[in-house]
């Protein structure tokens, strides 16, 4: 029964790091055309997050939390927008290294992977139920 | 009257010990489902004569002179999990939890503890029928 108990703290970890990640997400999405406002200035870079596995010693699990959220060196995209303030001499915007269908796939991974730590603690709770069942 | 003396009881405890300790370890490769470079493991399948032969042996170091560093106490696992050798698939970041197959181990899990409980109040009932009488 312990240990079912200690299911719930597991799932619940993987259910947090799956919303920060979903936080990540969303604030990519959010920042997809965040331009520069000169032309030395950079756009919004996007962000990775990454996850570790991590023994946690007050209750001697290994439980998942966030390792960091560092940011996506790849290159930025071009625009020809001459009229931009950011516009460079040959009239060319840098704009951010989001790309919104890439964080669309991961939005739906993050929600499948929240959803399986979810059912797991259903799952739980349901056989915790019928331990406490034979009670009666 | 000692229940555990029934064998029947003393192994629906063990296998329900099973069930639950196999659910905290599902639970882990579902939380980390995401985690580069896991690879999902699983509890050893459910041998009941090795049940009974095996005893509770859990050795820790003695120390013999008080500034001795004692060894690591481990943790009382009463069953012994082991990362699954060949993953179904590995993504890219070297993850090798397959949720789909997760799911369908807590499915399974599920289910037999439902069983087990079932069969627990049955015997249970069968033995207050005894002691009852009819009516």
């Amino acid at each position: 029964m312990d240990d079912l108990l200690k299911t719930f703290q597991i799932s619940s970890a993987g259910m947090r790091v799956q919303g920060s990640r979903l936080k990540v997400i969303s604030q990519n999405i959010a920042n997809a055309e965040s331009l520069a406002q000169d032309p030395n200035g950079k756009p919004y870079r996007r962000q990775i997050i990454t996850f570790k596995n991590e023994l946690d010693r007050a209750v001697g699990l290994d439980t998942v939390r966030v390792r960091n959220v560092r940011p996506d060196m790849s290159d930025f995209g071009k625009r020809f927008q001459p009229n931009h303030p950011a516009a460079d001499a040959d009239g060319y915007v840098l704009t951010p290294n989001v790309s919104t269908l890439t964080e669309m796939t991961d939005m739906r991974e993050a929600q499948r992977s929240y959803e399986a730590n979810l059912s797991i603690i259903k799952s739980s709770r349901s056989m915790l139920m019928s331990t406490i069942d034979v009670l009666r | 009257m000692d229940l555990e003396k029934l064998s029947l009881f003393s192994a629906v405890k063990t296998r329900m010990k099973w069930l639950t300790q196999r659910q905290e370890v599902l639970a882990q490769n579902v939380a980390n489902a995401d985690t580069p470079r896991y690879r999902a493991s699983d509890l050893k399948p459910f041998n009941f004569r090795e049940i009974l032969r095996q005893e509770k042996i859990q050795i820790n170091m003695d120390v013999t002179n008080a500034s001795h560093e004692p060894g690591r106490r481990k943790r009382v696992r009463d069953f012994a999990s082991e990362v699954e050798r060949n993953p179904f698939e590995t993504s890219p970041n070297g993850n090798a939890v397959v949720l789909e197959e997760q799911m369908a181990k807590v499915n399974e899990t599920h289910t037999k503890h439902k069983l087990v409980t079932q069969l627990y109040k049955k015997h249970l009932s069968m033995i207050s029928m005894a002691v009852r009488g009819p009516n």
